[in-house]
Formats: C-alpha cells, structure tokens, sequence
C-alpha cells in the first residue's frame, strides 16, 4: 500500500511537472487549466487522504455549539446562492450533525430568493430524517422574505411578524415548536452560512444589538476579512470554506463531502505554489540572460 | 432512480460540461448555456419578487387584513418608474429619498456600534507581558499593523520622512493581507471546481453505471 502511494505521489508530481513544462515552453495557459482539472480529478478517483489540522476558530465554533445545553434553539441561516454549494452545503449538513445530535430546536431561514428556500428545505429534511426529527417539533423553515435589514431587525421584536407562515404557508401559531419562540430573546445561538456580505449585518444588528451569539460558515473568499470579527468577540467561531467545513466534519467525526474535497485543495494548492516560484525563477533568470545580452 | 432524475442529472452535468469547455475555447454550446441561465434567471427573480414581495407583503395583507397603508410604499415603488421618462424623471427622487433617509438611519447606528466601535475597541490592546510574550508578540503587530495601516491611508501630507516609513510599513501589512485573501480567493475558486467534479464522478457517471447495471 506504501509503495502504491509512493509511486501515485511520484506520478503527480512528473504529471505537474510535464504540464508545467509545456505551460512555459508552448506559453499556453491551457496546460494548466490541465493540471488543475487533473489534481482536482485523480483524489476522486483515487483514494488519497491528506491529514487535516484543526484551526482555532473552527475549534471555537464547536465548542460554542457543544457547550449549547440540550435542547436548546438556534437559528440557522441558509444565506447561500447554490452557485457556492460545493462550499456552503458541508457547513450546513455539519451544523445540522451537530445541533440535531444535541436534540436542538433548530429555526431554519433564508435571506436568498434564489435556491435558498429550496436548499434550506432540502438540506434539513435530509438530515431530520437521519435522526428522527419531527418538522414542527423539533426544527422549523421560515423560509424567504425579501428585504432582509427589515428582516434582521423585525425578528428583534417578533419573528411572527416579520414571518406570519414558515416555507409552505403553515401560520406559525400553528406551529408547537414557534410557540415558545418570540424574537431574539428566544434564541440561544445563531449559526449563519453565508456566501455573501449578510454576515455583517447578523453582527452589526443582531449580535451588536440583541447580544446574540453569532456563529459563522463562510466562503473562503469572505474568510479573511471576517477574522478581525473574532478577534473583537463578536463572531463565536467561524469555518473558512471548504477547509473550515471538513475541520468541523472532523470535529463531529462525520467525514463527508469536505473532507472528500481537501486532498484535491492540497495538491491544487502545491502545485500553484511550485507554479509561482518556478515562474518567478524563470523570469528573473530571463531578465538575467536579456542584460546580459545587452551587456 | 426516476426518469425526472436521470433527466436532471444528465441536464446538470450538459450545462456543467458546457461552461467548462469555454476553458479549451469559445463554442456554441458555452453561448447556449450562458443565454439559458441569463434568461433564466431574470424569469425567476420576476417570479419571485411578484410572489414574496408584491403579493405577500403588498396585496394581500391590503385586501385579506385590511393594512390599506401599504398603498403607500406601493406607490412610492411605482413612482421609481418615472425614471424611464426624461421629463417626469425628477419624481422618482421622491422614493430615492424615502430610501436614502430610511437607510442612512438604520446604518447610522448598526455600523456605529456594531463594527466601528468594537473595532476600535479590539485594536486597543494592553502591550504588557501579564499575558505572556507570545500575547504581546500578537499585541505589537496588531497595533503597528492599525496605525501603519492607517497612516498609509492617510494623504493630507506628502509621505516623506517618519510617515513616510511608517506608511511603507502599511504597505507590507497590507500586501499579506492581499496574500492572505488571494490564497483563500485560490481555495474558494477550487472548492467550487471540487463541487462540480464530485457531481460528475459520483451523480453523472454513478447515473450512467446505475443505468446500465
């Protein structure tokens, strides 16, 4: 087995290095188009596993949940176009893992007309299911409303209001569990995946407002200008992409989709960082070889 | 697997394939795609703000629970259409207004204290050893990375001299930062390529082998 996966290392690397051969020899950036497609294919196809380290924040966020005493309600937002899924989706099955084996009431939501709904609705009866939740008892979908500062800052007051029926037109009087759920103040945690800039206003008006705890699932796009949010206390946690999601995966011990994905990101990863450098060691050579021509 | 199934399946992984071949060049089947999802999804939203919005928060709470001021920002709504005609364009600055004012006083407060203040308040940091050397490393590169930062940002006199160094320094903090963003954009961009592989591999071809088996 160790000398099966010394010889598929040896081979990605010749592959890598071939391609990027032809890269610089032919000036073709399809070569690594190439690369990329083929680093990304061969883990799929092939079994490979990279180890995956634990982050801080990641670690944070569980813990915040973990801590969340049984039975407790929290929100989860499904603020995610279905064009960032291969991101956003590990999250939410994570979250749902976790707050489902916890016996959490989970209130499910949506600020995105497009897919969301749709995903949100998909995404929980999945994982209900699995541990024999019960929709109305034990997780809700409130589904879209347009306008979402307005939504953000009504459900400060009443969720009802602002939602008078979850996704399918139920009335939420209607509804055991949202019974017992009024605004905010009924929420012990909320757990926001986001792909977009919503995420601030969870912050700026939620937590900053109505002292919510605030826990978060990002694009890796978005991730490096949320730290400073952690930093100040006012983000609990937050799982940066694909790699925060296959952490979490980790944490809960249930591997999925993440995880899956992570080998591919490593070697994608090498392979641009050995791209980069041979790059910039051929231009300067290039430019070491021109003055010296001009010389 | 249903047939509605192996029909989406197999109309995912078409459009999928299609967007990818722009990669190798530009083809009609990249151009259909592209057009499909455009039209698409401007039917969709038009679908779904007469549905969420003009319906649900407009019409029927008017005519089921009798909210009859609701004509109001329905109006002011309607008026944004003037902008179409050159010469009654100045009355869609009547909503522009409403919006603006209405904006301004949600933001005013929210970005106040829920980033600027709290910000402010994390930069703030002790830059003694009570919490060990290691806090006080973080502490120090903190502080310098704010106001280097900010002092780059800041162009009221020509950056020469002290503020021209530290503002150099801002320089180099903001330059990891990009870094940093650049190498997460990389990850970002590589999930969703991950994301459409995995539906080829295990949906698309796993449909054609649970075809045929």
């Amino acid at each position: 087995m160790t000398i099966l996966l010394i010889f598929a290392y040896i081979f990605l690397i010749l592959i890598g290095a071939l391609l990027l051969y032809m890269t610089f020899k032919t000036d073709d950036r399809r070569y690594i188009y190439l690369a990329v497609g083929f680093y990304v294919i061969f883990p799929v196809i092939v079994t490979l596993k990279l180890p995956i380290m634990l982050s801080p924040e990641v670690k944070q966020l569980y813990d915040a949940v973990e801590a969340l005493p049984d039975s407790s309600t929290v929100m989860l937002t499904f603020d995610y176009y279905p064009s960032t899924l291969a991101e956003t989706e590990p999250m939410s099955h994570a979250a749902l893992h976790h707050l489902f084996r916890k016996n959490c009431k989970v209130v499910t939501m949506t600020t995105i007309p497009l897919g969301g709904p749709s995903i949100a609705e998909r995404v929980t009866r999945e994982l209900a299911e699995e541990y024999n939740k019960v929709y109305g008892i034990d997780f809700v979908n409130l589904g879209y409303k347009a306008n979402y500062v307005a939504v953000l800052k009504g459900m400060g007051t009443s969720i009802e209001t602002i939602y008078p029926t979850d996704n399918s037109g139920t009335p939420l009087s209607e509804i055991p569990m949202m019974k017992d759920i009024e605004n905010y103040g009924d929420i012990d945690f909320i757990f926001v995946v986001a792909d977009n800039s919503i995420v601030d206003y969870w912050i700026s008006i939620v937590n900053a407002q109505y002292n919510n705890p605030v826990g978060t699932g990002l694009t890796a796009v978005m991730a490096p200008r949320y730290f400073a949010y952690i930093g100040s206390g006012q983000m609990t946690g937050m799982l940066g992409g694909m790699k925060g999601a296959a952490e979490y995966e980790t944490l809960l011990q249930k591997p999925a989709a993440a995880n899956m994905g992570m080998t591919s990101q490593s070697l994608v990863h090498l392979f641009i960082i050995f791209s980069v450098i041979a790059g910039n060691i051929i231009f300067f050579m290039g430019k070491k070889g021109k003055s010296r021509k001009s010389a | 697997m249903s047939l509605i199934e192996y029909t989406q399946i197999w109309l995912e992984a078409f459009v999928t394939l299609s967007l990818f071949s722009f990669l190798y060049k530009d083809n009609p089947c990249y151009k259909i795609t592209e057009h499909v999802f455009a039209g698409l999804s401007a039917g969709y939203y038009f679908g779904l703000i007469w549905h969420a919005v003009i319906l649900q928060q407009m019409i029927d709470p008017m005519f089921d629970n009798g909210k009859w001021w609701l004509f109001i920002p329905g109006i002011l709504g309607v008026l944004m259409f003037s902008r179409f005609s050159q010469k009654y364009s100045w009355i869609s600055r009547l909503s522009l207004a409403f919006v603006m004012g209405n904006t301004a006083g949600i933001f005013l407060l929210s970005e106040l204290h829920g980033k600027v203040l709290p910000q402010m308040q994390s930069t703030m940091l002790s830059l003694g050893f009570e919490n060990g050397l290691g806090s006080f490393v973080l502490a120090v590169i903190v502080v310098a990375g704010v106001i280097s930062t900010l002092t780059y940002f800041y162009f009221s006199r020509e950056h020469k001299g002290l503020l021209g160094g530290v503002a150099r320094v801002g320089i180099w903090f903001i330059m990891i930062s990009f870094g940093a963003h650049f190498g997460y954009t990389v990850m970002a961009r590589i999930s969703l390529l991950i994301g459409r592989v995995q539906f080829l591999y295990f949906d698309w071809i796993g449909s054609i082998i649970n075809l045929f088996s």
